[in-house]
């Protein structure tokens, strides 16, 4: 489904992200975890394709399709599609935005009270979070990047949510981007990644173990770990 | 409810068409003028045209008006005189249009609104012209004891020059919620609305929105005078899309009353890229999203009712 390949990328002149490489099959579910601004974040931006993001080498392909120069609506419409951590205030009514991007029907049960509010405008990190999910999943996309989605939940919204995303995503390719890993235990993913200073430096598909190791001796720890060096 | 009527002003050109019903005078300014000596007070000087509007009870439909420029190089001058009674409910929707583009006309409406004790009155007023228009309105509100008015005008197609001027003026307890958009491309376009708390426990509230396409000038000072101790609140916002335009918000307070309390909000800018692209990754084109968040900002179009059927403002036009 998605391929990235040697990509290195430049945000205002400065190399950010450095020979990543990863790969996610249709239907797999990847974490990717990190320490704060380690690029998690750059990746995310660079695989939808914001302009601000330079790909200086390296190229990004996306169902057999190199999409390394497309826009970022192209790119949406190919089915590509991210819960932002923080999305911006925007002055006008969610159910307005639905009604211009939609694909698919979405259940709105019980949001209907959001649907007439501005986007983000006022909204709890519960209401944020579940507008985003609203939205992706109105667009019906193939691939979901899910940044940061435990950040700012108590366990009981992060739990009602990660079941909404694994109900609505449950057939498709999954890239969950976190530094706490509070939310792998509702995802089990296929693999876990580890990325410090814009490299991916270890992968593997036993993720607990991976999060066991951050968990006790924090991601510094993954800079002198060897067992599970990244391409090996 | 469909067979239920509505009082009605229609101005073609100079060509007028009046629908009266019960418990609301309309007739042009003129008949006015001559009919009734106490409505002499209101006008500057004998009016040649325009509209006279008495609501004497409430109306279960709105009131409207239209008038429209149909000919070429046709000059509108209106002189207009509205009246609410004490205790009254209404709701008014003035059109105020050029039929189609390249007239090159001129209209110049000068309107005073009187709401008396305790009535409730709400005006929604459409602007909609041609672009080698110049238009000239003029509004002069005046809100007593214990009213309240609602008035909001909009002008998504605004003329080559376009001067929106209103003075509002509010007694004890009487509260304004004052509202103007107007979208302009090549335009030149000046606003310029005053309110004067001068009861207390007054309420004016003035917003205006504005969004500047290319080559467009856009101007407006809104000021707000507490002469009592009432509470006032202006909002000054502009959205600047195109190229070799610019635009001057400028709110003014005026206290003059140390138990008012006086407040406002001024900003002028572009639509930020991480707003585009945030809905680009949505699968909207960069133009599509503009068109969104100008929509947002120009705030929904509501319905009018018209004889019971809900219509939208467009449909309506």
């Amino acid at each position: 489904m998605l391929k990235i390949e040697n990509l290195s990328t430049e945000v205002n002149g400065k190399k950010i992200l450095k020979k990543v490489n990863l790969k996610i099959a249709r239907g797999e579910t990847h974490v990717l975890l990190g320490a704060n601004a380690s690029g998690k974040s750059t990746l995310l931006y660079t695989l939808m394709g914001f302009p601000e993001y330079t790909v200086v080498k390296g190229r990004i392909v996306y169902d057999s399709k190199d999409i390394t120069r497309l826009s970022i609506e192209e790119r949406a419409k190919l089915g590509m599609a991210a819960v932002y951590q923080n999305p911006p205030t925007i002055n006008v009514r969610l159910s307005k935005l639905l009604d211009k991007i939609a694909r698919k029907k979405v259940n709105l049960k019980g949001i209907e009270s959001l649907l007439d509010r501005e986007i983000n405008l006022g909204y709890s990190g519960g209401e944020r979070k579940l507008s985003e999910i609203i939205q992706v999943t109105s667009l019906d996309p193939e691939f979901i990047i899910l940044d940061e989605l435990d950040a700012g939940l108590d366990v009981e919204n992060l739990e009602r949510l990660s079941s909404v995303v694994k109900q609505e995503f449950a057939d498709k390719s999954i890239l969950l981007i976190t530094h706490r890993g509070k939310a792998l235990r509702f995802f089990r993913p296929d693999c876990a990644h580890v990325m410090l200073n814009g490299e991916i430096i270890c992968s593997s598909t036993n993720w607990k173990r991976i999060w066991k190791t951050i968990e006790e001796d924090g991601y510094e720890r993954c800079k002198t770990c060897q067992l599970h060096p990244a391409g090996s | 409810m469909k067979d239920a009527k509505h009082a009605n002003y229609t101005q073609l050109d100079h060509k007028v068409d009046i629908v009266g019903e019960q418990g609301v005078v309309i007739l042009t300014s003129l008949q006015a003028y001559e009919q009734f000596a106490w409505c002499r007070e209101y006008f500057s000087q004998q009016p040649q045209e325009g509209y006279f509007i008495w609501v004497k009870r409430s109306q279960p439909q709105p009131i409207t008006t239209s008038i429209v420029m149909c000919s070429q190089y046709v000059t509108q001058n209106s002189l207009n005189l509205v009246v609410v009674d004490q205790d009254v409910q209404a709701e008014m929707i003035n059109t105020c249009a050029a039929q189609r583009g390249n007239l090159y006309g001129k209209h110049i409406g000068h309107t005073k609104i009187v709401v008396k004790e305790n009535a409730r009155f709400k005006v929604k007023h459409v602007h909609s012209w041609g672009k080698d228009d110049t238009v000239n309105s003029n509004l002069e509100l005046t809100l007593k004891r214990g009213s309240e008015v609602s008035y909001s005008q909009r002008c998504n197609h605004a003329p080559l020059k376009l001067t929106l001027e209103n003075i509002n003026y509010l007694d004890e307890y009487a509260s304004l919620n004052y509202a103007a958009t107007v979208l302009s491309e090549q335009g030149q376009i000046e606003m310029y609305d005053d309110t004067y708390l001068n009861g207390r426990k007054s309420n004016g509230i003035s917003r205006v929105k504005m969004i500047a396409r290319e080559n467009t000038r856009l101007h407006a000072q809104s000021r707000m005078f507490a002469n009592a101790a009432g509470t006032g609140h202006l909002d000054c916002m502009g959205l600047l899309l195109g190229d070799n335009s610019d635009i001057v918000a400028i709110p003014e307070l005026i206290n003059k009353n140390r138990d008012a309390s006086l407040t406002h909000e001024a900003s002028v800018g572009k639509i930020s890229e991480e707003v585009l692209n945030y809905l680009r990754s949505r699968g909207l084109t960069e133009d599509e999203a503009i068109d969104l968040v100008v929509t947002g900002f120009l705030g929904e179009e509501e319905n009018v009712v018209i004889d019971g059927v809900p219509v939208s403002s467009k449909t309506y036009m």
